[in-house]
């Protein structure tokens, strides 16, 4: 598949570096000569230097026989006119738009209007996040939490605790009485080795401070929580600190699910402005870093803060400064994906990246065929796929252990009419189920390999 | 500094040069011309030690090229490719001398073309396409080669691409690098070929049309014949040699967008459209010189110069009249097209056009601020404005060139060569090219300058190839500092 991205900023960098890994071919435009070598030095794409709105760049890129693009941009504008010009170029061009401004996220049968700018899809990395925010609102135990068949079933990353019942263990000694556990992907954190991604088999063992991704439906999600040894508690005080973009969006969600939030920004203006469109939230003006700000606000009583502002490190200090005085659980906006392996060693339990939110939602959109949904784990190195399968598969119908699977990737549910099913080597995948399948990032060819000849997936 | 990395893609080039040498050895078998065995020999020797060195490097896993060690494998590899390609010169005796065999293969490997051998016709015929050979797969490059075949390098052989073909401008023709390197060598090829139709259709035999075209498309200049083209005295052979050097001479990115459709494309590029007024110039000037004493007919004197003038400048060297001969402005005219060279992205050396453009252009803008000391100017090539970085690495690579012409050139002159011999040898050296004047000139060859030299040479066909940075930062202590 060729595929033109305009905009070599982080989500566009990002998205290169992960579909040119993947062997598709990938042209970047970007406007800035910097970015243009720092593309051309790191990734196996061609770089075009030259605006993404340009007919004639897109011309040079090929876009005649490119079947993808993507406008990841920071203005929305050059990317409605890149998605405007590319269809005029190519008219059976799929055309993705990152936008950020919610006039047009909230018109989008316009921006979707086949006969006007004909755009096939729409991501807004900021309603991503907000979304994500929420669904940790709503697990607090968890560090992260991946809806799956329209939010039925959850895949919920969980810091295992040194007093856990499984530190230490091996998955196979895990016993039915116990309960079903079902383990997709292991992350390694401890400093020896951060970031290892594991796809276990029996074999593998969970070690204490492992972030470990299980499968659960939505109604047990307390039970294979409280295995864990995690309590639920209810939602009651949230801070958020900074009103960006997404500050505001998440203090509007607040406002309307009446939960008692207060948000803390610098910029008197736009507390002001802020203010005035919301209800139930309260805004208070100054400074996040500030402890005796922060203690003022009672923040060790708070059940959750969202460190959201547009400095990752003032961030990433506000959430230690609220560990520290109290805060039961904190989220943290980072975007820098160098930093997220030392997160949890620094004791950051959960973090939303913007970045991993585009990419995520542009990558499950670049999947073609019947995958429904895609999720890149922490740390990039792993997957978890969601895909259906289809009756003409050779995958259907017969025993798993007759089904040569690559290493590294393995299939971790099954779900069948509201019920799911932990694969063993003689469970039968009939058409129709859903599968959530994890695999290691270098494993994806590999997998899309095993799945276009017997899936009919891609 | 990767160690294992290195030394695991060093071996498998130096199994891919071996793997090379089979074309050699079927044709030795035709004509049974006694050599087969040590081709053979050669062969499996160069299969085996790359093997060898593949089979005892760890794959690492993780570790990706970078470029460090991106230099260190195109220079090391090129060393070698040096070392084994001159086995079959030393095992079947046409050269029984290690330094001069070293120096035919990287003389041959570098494209430059210059030789030791004098008797050239007398060379078994697997020797002499092994000869051809080096030259045709050094032109588009060793590496390049290699990225196209193994698939799996991915952004490693991005590291190796660039450090082979360190041109100023990036062109990548496709997405991936692997792609792109296929389409050059897919045209690269396809040239050739033509070539080789177009030269048998007057008259050369098969063998010697491989050879040639062999020779002319990664603009070496090995002949198959003592005399070099002279030897036909054939205006027919001359044009067409003529016209593929400078199709050789030529961006082959511009070959890929003229067979993609654009038409227009060599007078479009500025870079282009100054390489072909270049050599217009040159042409008419020496056409004019040596026109009425020394070639009574203007068409005799318009053929000479061309093919002398195209020859040179895009770094081929082959040889149709004895330049000696002629007027020393000619001379100097020639030894002016030994440092221009040919365009960057070409299989041709020199300092390139698009340096001497950007230079050129660099230098006026200099002068025009003299004039306004408060305009804001940049300089543009193409409609492109060309970063400051760009140009400073441009004067750094002029500055470096001549540093070492000068330092090559008294290096020679020290081993006793005259001065206009010890200057040609070294420029026609470095820049690729093969001929130069004086004891090096079109009627001898390289024989004569003692062993210190030819390394000295060696050194700079090497230097030259990979265009100074790749060799030289090898040197730098601030390199092996970790």
């Amino acid at each position: 598949m060729k595929i033109i991205i305009v905009g070599a900023g982080e989500v566009g960098f990002h998205i290169a570096q992960r579909l040119s890994e993947e062997n598709q071919d990938v042209v970047l435009i970007d406007q800035n000569p910097e970015q243009i070598k720092r593309v051309a030095d790191n990734l196996d794409v061609q770089a075009f230097l030259g605006s993404g709105t340009s007919p004639r760049i897109l011309k040079d890129t090929g876009i005649g026989e490119a079947d993808m693009l993507l406008a990841t941009t920071d203005s929305d504008e050059v990317n409605l006119i890149s998605c405007l010009i590319a269809k005029n170029l190519n008219p059976y061009l799929i055309k993705v738009a990152r936008l950020r401004n919610e006039e047009y996220v909230n018109e989008l049968p316009l921006i979707l209007d086949k006969d006007h700018l004909g755009i096939d899809h729409v991501i807004n990395p900021q309603s991503e996040m907000v979304r994500s925010i929420r669904r940790l609102m709503e697990i607090p135990g968890a560090a992260e939490v991946i809806d799956f068949v329209e939010g039925r079933v959850k895949l919920i990353g969980v810091l295992v605790d040194k007093k856990s019942p499984f530190a230490g263990r091996k998955l196979l000694s895990f016993t039915k009485a116990e309960g079903d556990i079902l383990v997709g992907a292991i992350i390694r954190t401890r400093p020896n080795l951060p970031g290892q991604v594991i796809i276990p088999h029996g074999n593998d063992s969970i070690l204490a401070d492992d972030l470990v991704y299980l499968v659960a439906r939505r109604q047990e999600l307390d039970q294979t929580l409280a295995l864990f040894g995690i309590k639920e508690k209810s939602l009651r005080r949230v801070i958020i600190i900074g009103a960006g973009q997404t500050g505001q969006a998440l203090a509007r969600v607040m406002d309307r699910a009446r939960i008692g939030t207060k948000i803390i920004e610098k910029d008197e203006a736009l507390c002001a402005q802020l203010s005035a469109g919301l209800s139930n939230v309260i805004v208070i003006n100054g400074d996040g870093t500030d402890k005796e700000l922060l203690e003022e606000e009672h923040i060790g009583n708070a059940d959750f803060l969202v460190a959201i502002t547009g400095d990752e490190e003032s961030n990433i200090l506000i959430s230690l400064l609220a560990k520290g005085l109290g805060t039961r659980k904190t989220i943290t906006r980072v975007s820098k994906l160098s930093y997220l392996p030392l997160m949890s060693a620094i004791g950051i339990d959960t973090v939303v990246s913007p970045r991993l939110a585009a990419v995520r939602a542009i990558l499950q959109y670049i999947r073609p065929g019947k995958i429904l949904s895609v999720a890149p784990l922490k740390g990039e190195h792993a997957e978890a796929i969601e895909a259906e399968a289809l009756e003409t598969s050779d995958i259907v119908n017969k025993p798993l252990h007759k089904i040569k699977i690559p290493k590294g990737v393995i299939i971790g549910a099954i779900f069948r009419e509201n019920e799911i099913i932990i694969p063993r080597g003689d469970t039968v995948i009939i058409p129709g189920d859903r599968l959530i399948i994890f695999a290691l990032q270098q494993m994806l060819p590999k997998l899309e390999k095993l799945l276009t000849v017997k899936l009919e997936y891609f | 500094m990767n160690f294992q990395i290195i030394f695991r893609f060093t071996g498998i080039l130096i199994f891919f040069l071996g793997v090379a040498m089979a074309p050699p050895l079927g044709v030795s078998f035709l004509y049974k011309d006694n050599c087969a065995k040590s081709l053979l020999l050669s062969m499996a020797i160069t299969c085996f030690s790359g093997a060898l060195l593949f089979v005892f490097t760890k794959k690492q896993k993780d570790k990706q090229l970078n470029h460090r060690d991106g230099v260190a494998i195109v220079t090391l590899g090129w060393l070698m490719a040096g070392v084994v390609g001159a086995l079959p010169y030393l095992f079947s005796g046409t050269i029984p001398d290690f330094t001069n065999a070293c120096f035919e293969a990287i003389s041959g490997f570098t494209t430059t073309g210059a030789s030791v051998i004098t008797d050239i016709e007398s060379l078994p015929e697997g020797i002499l396409l092994w000869r051809s050979l080096t030259q045709w797969l050094g032109g588009m490059g060793i590496i390049v080669l290699s990225i196209a075949i193994l698939p799996f390098l991915g952004i490693g052989g991005m590291q190796l691409y660039k450090a082979e073909i360190p041109s100023p401008v990036v062109d990548k023709l496709k997405p991936r690098i692997s792609e792109t390197a296929r389409v050059l060598w897919k045209i690269y090829l396809l040239i050739t070929l033509l070539q080789v139709a177009l030269l048998l259709a007057g008259g050369m035999n098969l063998f010697d049309s491989f050879n040639h075209a062999f020779c002319t498309m990664p603009t070496g200049g090995f002949s198959t014949k003592n005399t070099s083209l002279a030897h036909y005295n054939s205006a027919y052979f001359d044009f067409v040699i003529v016209i593929f050097m400078i199709l050789a001479g030529i961006n082959f990115s511009l070959h890929y967008k003229l067979l993609t459709g654009d038409l227009k494309i060599f007078g479009k590029d500025s870079e282009c459209r100054v390489f072909l007024i270049i050599v217009g110039v040159f042409i008419l000037l020496v056409t004019l010189d040596i026109y009425g004493e020394l070639y009574s007919s203007l068409f005799q004197a318009f053929r000479y110069a061309a093919f002398q003038v195209s020859s040179i400048i895009t770094t081929t060297g082959f040889v149709s009249a004895d330049y000696e001969k002629w007027p020393h402005f000619s001379q100097l005219i020639l030894l002016t097209c030994m440092f221009l060279g040919a365009m960057a992205g070409s299989t041709g050396g020199g300092i390139k056009t698009v340096r001497v453009i950007l230079m050129v252009k660099h230098s006026y803008q200099q002068i025009f601020r003299i004039i306004h000391p408060h305009a804001v100017t940049t300089v543009k090539l193409g409609g492109q404005a060309v970063s400051e970085d760009v140009l400073s690495s441009i004067w750094g690579f002029f500055f470096l060139y001549m540093g070492l012409f000068v330092i090559a050139f008294l290096a020679m002159a020290s081993l006793g060569l005259d001065y206009i011999s010890a200057i040609s040898s070294v420029a026609a050296t470095i820049g690729n090219i093969g001929p130069g004047l004086g004891i090096v000139g079109p009627a001898r060859n390289y024989l004569e300058i003692p062993t210190a030299g030819k390394w000295v040479l060696n050194a700079c066909m090497l230097l030259g190839r990979l265009e100074i940075y790749t060799v030289i930062v090898l040197l730098a202590p601030e390199y092996w500092r970790k």
